[in-house]
């Protein structure tokens, strides 16, 4: 309970706001917008102080006065009337905010309320308001101003009006997805069953939650309003006792200032509009980043060089098999990197060997590193994850510094990867037979789309899948066709190597049990080396022939599985091994291990399990325990097992 | 099965929005203070039979609808009106005749003038349609694939200014730089072109339709272009593109065969989407460059108040966005297989 407490809160420091403005005030973007736009207001706020001339008068104007070019007395020249272009730009800026922020106002107002009651009560009330939404969403927005302003006075308050009055629906659907999610959250769950009333549920605890999100696209609506008015402005529909921007450029424009090049007189007011969008623009952008920031990366952006240090390998020394060796991780240890922390040591120093037919089985909780020394393997491992340390041997060749198009080769055909989670890993948008047979068109010599798709029917077919469903996409499959077309497509290049990456989590018992046995079957058909990661010790135990347990990204212990089940010498595993229960020994109490795996950007000092570990020493939180050998092939890293 | 459920109802849904703007454009015309006949007789000078007669020219002399009043939306005590008589009865089978009034300024069915003037909005915007978009996803696809190097802030930088330019400022700074740089200053063709051997005439048009095309790309690529960065970066980083990378796919063909079909599905939204936007660019941009379009009819009608000439150009611009919302719809059910099942 109390961790979903914490959960629920918002990650926000201490003070709300001091710890909003840090980040804010971080953002360039943001921090540019808004400096652009109080400098606006500032102008538009003391226009009549400011201003050198009173663009209401006409007292003093001369006909030689008309589209004077800028001078001492005319910074920005004067217009069609022989007015101060200056003085009107301030004016009209305090118009152009006017209307901006007020027409905004209302459409938020509207938007807003409509999309809280849709999102909230929904039934029949968020089908009425939402089809009415959507319905005015696709009328167009400008003609349909144009029509009621120009059926109607065009006074400053009726394109408030109307601009409010039509500029609402995005908002009205943004705020409906914002409540559909707040709704759903645990506290409003609560505050509903001990009884509070939709009053309040929406004031107290939905409200707070829409709120930054309706900043956001207030700012948004501001600057569509400023453009709606200032397009209006220059139809000739504006308010002829309000001088705004886009009435200067229609006077301008309607009135010779092109034939007579005064650019000023057009250059001037568009500027200002620019100016107060891009200001808008700019810090609703940032606003949005700070309050919903995203992982600005993706699996194409080019990965982290490997580094290499001097140090010796630290080489097993007594094999655990005697066949060939296809893959020989040597003291592998990876960083992730970012530019303002720390790197976080995820891996280090982990080395195994796998052979042919093997099944090693990799094994800790989450968080341990696993994943990521799998994907490390063929350098899968994004943009911030680096190798540091050690190589991957695979064909006489190290994977962690080969080119780009050698490692292209390997990848599938050499080494391939059943995913977790095969729903995400399947794209959408292709179906099952065509994923597939691009990996055969990618590595091998088939020529003609006849054989592919046979090699397709036919690997389909060794999963238990018919070959009808070759042509049907991933959402039209089961969770357990999908994780088993996952595996006819990591068969389907013959590779020496299978990494299977949690494959039966988010399964069903029976379905896991399947996809096992269908793993171990092939392996044992086609002579695969397997790499199972998996939380499941009786998994392990019944189909591995070697395990590797890993803890805070070292390994922990290395060892064939009848070594690891009988013998383990490194507490975690022995401490795994109590968490499991055990059928041949059903009375057997289950124990937990208390605490959570250490945080890689944290790692205690000495020996990482030591915070968690029963048999902790002084030396334990001090120095970091070498990985010992123990004999035939078993290592593990601690300093109980030192020597013997 | 449930596709053609999928079909129908969305083709419902537009029929139902394309009855609410009908309903929508005959009222407005009606029921807003400053009606059209009030405009209409409102000149001092006019004497009442010609008043009169105008009025029962346009139409305005029935009842809108059964048993209101022909401007007040007010029931009339006993009422025996015709239904058939009625100003919505006409105005609705004139509708489907293709009829949309006359003009008040120019004296010619209001149908005539669309007609002619459709084609050169559809020219206009298509052009500029085409080239924003392919510049915008091309642009947005370098700055997602790129991200976060100085490519990408450059593009980022660049949509978000080009996103800010309104359409019709845009307009007129090109214009002033064109006509100080001999191009044509508005129009569709020079005058007497028309005399002119074809390919002249089109090199004629093609001139006239640079700067025009210019703005609209302009305008409209930064957007495009957004969309399209942060469509493909959510993409790039779904674990599909992983699994893509992990087959030893290259860049390109992880780009071409797994990412931007995914990623190109918001772009088929944000077109729909952006038609209101698109219409509203035309508008302005015909104002400008006095593009004998349907945008250049709304600036005209609203200049000289020749209301059956907005309500008309209103409706058929209406009526085209739906129908285009309705067709990107059905394009996107085409595209993405996973709309289909919904």
């Amino acid at each position: 309970m109390a961790v979903q407490e914490l959960e629920l809160k918002p990650s926000v420091p201490s003070s709300p706001l001091v710890g909003f403005w840090k980040v804010f005030s971080r953002n360039r973007m943001a921090v540019v917008g808004l400096v652009m736009l109080v400098a606006l207001v500032i102008v538009a706020g003391f226009a009549d102080a400011i201003a050198p001339y009173d663009p209401k008068s006409y007292a003093g104007i001369q006909s030689s006065d008309i589209y004077n070019r800028p001078s001492a007395a005319h910074w920005f020249g004067t217009d069609d009337a022989g007015k101060d272009v200056f003085s009107s730009f301030m004016f009209g800026a305090r118009n152009s905010l006017i209307v901006g922020f007020f027409a905004a106002f209302i459409s938020i107002f509207i938007g807003g309320t409509i999309g809280v009651v849709a999102g909230y009560f929904g039934g029949r009330i968020e089908n009425f308001l939402m089809r009415f939404t959507d319905m005015m969403l696709v009328i167009p927005d400008l003609p349909l101003i144009v029509v009621f302003v120009s059926l109607t006075k065009p006074s400053l308050w009726n394109i408030i009006l109307v601009i409010g009055l039509l500029g609402w629906t995005t908002t009205a659907r943004i705020v409906r997805s914002q409540t559909l999610a707040v709704k759903s959250r645990k506290f409003v769950l609560r505050a509903r069953a001990i009884g509070a009333g939709n009053r309040h549920i929406i004031i107290n605890h939905i409200l707070p939650l829409v709120m930054p999100i309706l900043v956001v696209n207030a700012i948004l609506v501001i600057s569509l309003a400023i453009l709606s008015e200032s397009t209006l402005a220059f139809l000739g529909l504006s308010d002829p006792l309000a001088i705004s921007w886009g009435q200067m450029l229609n006077f301008a424009f309607g009135r010779g200032a092109m034939s007579v090049g005064a650019w000023w007189a057009l250059v001037v007011p568009g500027f200002g509009i620019v100016w107060v969008v891009l200001g808008l623009t700019l810090l609703g952008n940032g606003l949005e980043q700070v309050l919903n920031p995203r992982l600005e990366s993706h699996h194409l952006m080019p990965g982290k060089t490997t580094l290499r240090k001097e140090a010796g390998f630290h080489q097993l020394r007594k094999p655990l098999r005697d066949s060939p060796v296809v893959l020989d991780v040597q003291n592998l240890s990876i960083n992730y990197v970012s530019d303002d922390k720390p790197p976080a040591r995820a891996v280090e120093n982990v080395s195994f060997r796998l052979h042919e037919g093997e099944l090693m089985g990799l094994v800790g909780e989450s968080g341990c590193g696993k994943t990521t020394l799998m994907m490390s393997l063929t350098r899968l491992l994004g943009s911030s994850g680096q190798i540091v340390n050690g190589g991957v041997i695979f064909n006489n060749m190290d994977l962690a510094t080969v080119t780009e198009e050698e490692l292209a080769s390997i990848r599938w055909n050499g080494i391939s990867i059943v995913f977790q989670g095969a729903m995400n890993a399947l794209n959408p948008v292709r179906t099952v037979g065509d994923q597939i047979g691009e990996a055969i068109k990618k590595h091998l010599p088939i020529e003609t789309e006849k054989l592919v798709e046979e090699r397709v029917v036919e690997l389909l077919e060794l999963v238990g899948i018919a070959a009808h469903n070759k042509d049907r996409y991933p959402h039209q499959y089961s969770g357990g066709m999908r994780q088993r077309a996952m595996i006819a497509m990591a068969l389907a290049c013959a590779p020496q190597v299978v990494i299977a990456d949690e494959p039966t989590t988010a399964l069903d018992v029976m379905i896991q049990a399947q996809i096992l046995e269908l793993l171990n079957e092939l392996r044992k058909k086609l002579g695969l080396a397997i790499i199972f990661v998996t939380h499941d010790l009786g998994v392990v135990a019944e189909m591995c022939d070697s395990v590797l347990v890993m803890y805070g990204g070292v390994t922990a212990e290395y060892a064939d599985v009848d070594t690891i089940y009988n013998s383990p010498r490194h507490p975690y595993t022995q401490e795994l091994l109590k968490a499991f229960p055990d059928l041949s020994n059903p009375e057997k109490r289950l124990t937990s291990i208390p605490g959570y795996p250490p945080k890689l950007d944290a790692l205690p000092p000495g020996c990482r399990f030591a915070p968690r570990c029963p048999l902790a020493f002084e030396r334990c939180s001090e120095e970091t325990p070498d990985l010992h050998e123990l004999g035939n092939g078993h290592v593990a890293s601690c300093h109980l097992v030192e020597g013997s | 099965m449930s596709h053609y459920r999928y079909l129908l109802r969305k083709i419902g849904w537009s029929a139902f929005t394309i009855v609410f703007v009908i309903l929508l454009n005959f009222f407005l015309f009606r029921i807003l203070p400053g009606d059209p006949a009030r405009s209409l007789t409102k000149d001092p000078r006019m004497k009442q039979d010609a008043v009169e007669a105008l009025r029962v020219r346009f139409g305005l002399d029935k009842p809108i609808i059964n048993c209101f009043d022909s401007f007040t939306p007010v029931r009339i005590g006993s009422c025996s009106v015709n239904p058939l008589e009625t100003q919505f009865f006409i105005y609705v089978k004139n509708l489907f005749q293709g009829e949309f009034g006359i003009s008040y300024k120019t004296n010619r069915p209001v149908s005539d003038i669309l007609v002619e003037r459709l084609w050169n909005t559809i020219l206009l915007i298509g052009a500029g349609q085409i080239l924003s978009i392919i510049i915008g996803v091309v642009f947005g696809v370098f700055a997602a694939w790129k991200a976060r190097t100085s490519i990408d802030y450059g593009a980022l930088l660049t949509g978000l200014m080009a996103w800010s330019l309104p359409t019709f400022w845009l307009g007129i700074i090109l214009l002033f730089w064109g006509s100080n740089n001999g191009l044509p200053i508005g129009g569709k063709s020079t005058p007497g072109a028309s005399t002119y051997p074809l390919l002249f005439q089109i090199g004629d048009i093609a001139e006239h339709m640079l700067l025009p095309t210019l703005t609209y790309t302009i305008v409209f690529m930064g957007e495009y272009m957004l969309v399209m960065r942060s469509s493909l970066m959510d993409v790039l980083s779904e674990d599909y593109i992983l699994t893509a990378k992990a087959k030893g796919l290259s860049t390109f063909q992880i780009l071409k065969d797994h990412a931007l079909k995914n990623a190109m599905l918001p772009i088929v939204t944000i077109i729909a989407i952006n038609l209101g936007f698109t219409v509203a660019g035309a508008i302005q941009i015909e104002s400008v460059f006095s593009w004998p379009g349907l945008g250049g009819a709304i600036f005209e009608a609203v200049e000289s108040r020749d209301y059956p000439l907005l309500q008309g150009t209103f409706l058929l611009i209406a009526i085209s966005v739906v129908l285009a919302n309705l067709i990107a719809d059905l394009t996107y059910s085409y595209l993405d297989p996973r709309v289909q099942s919904e």
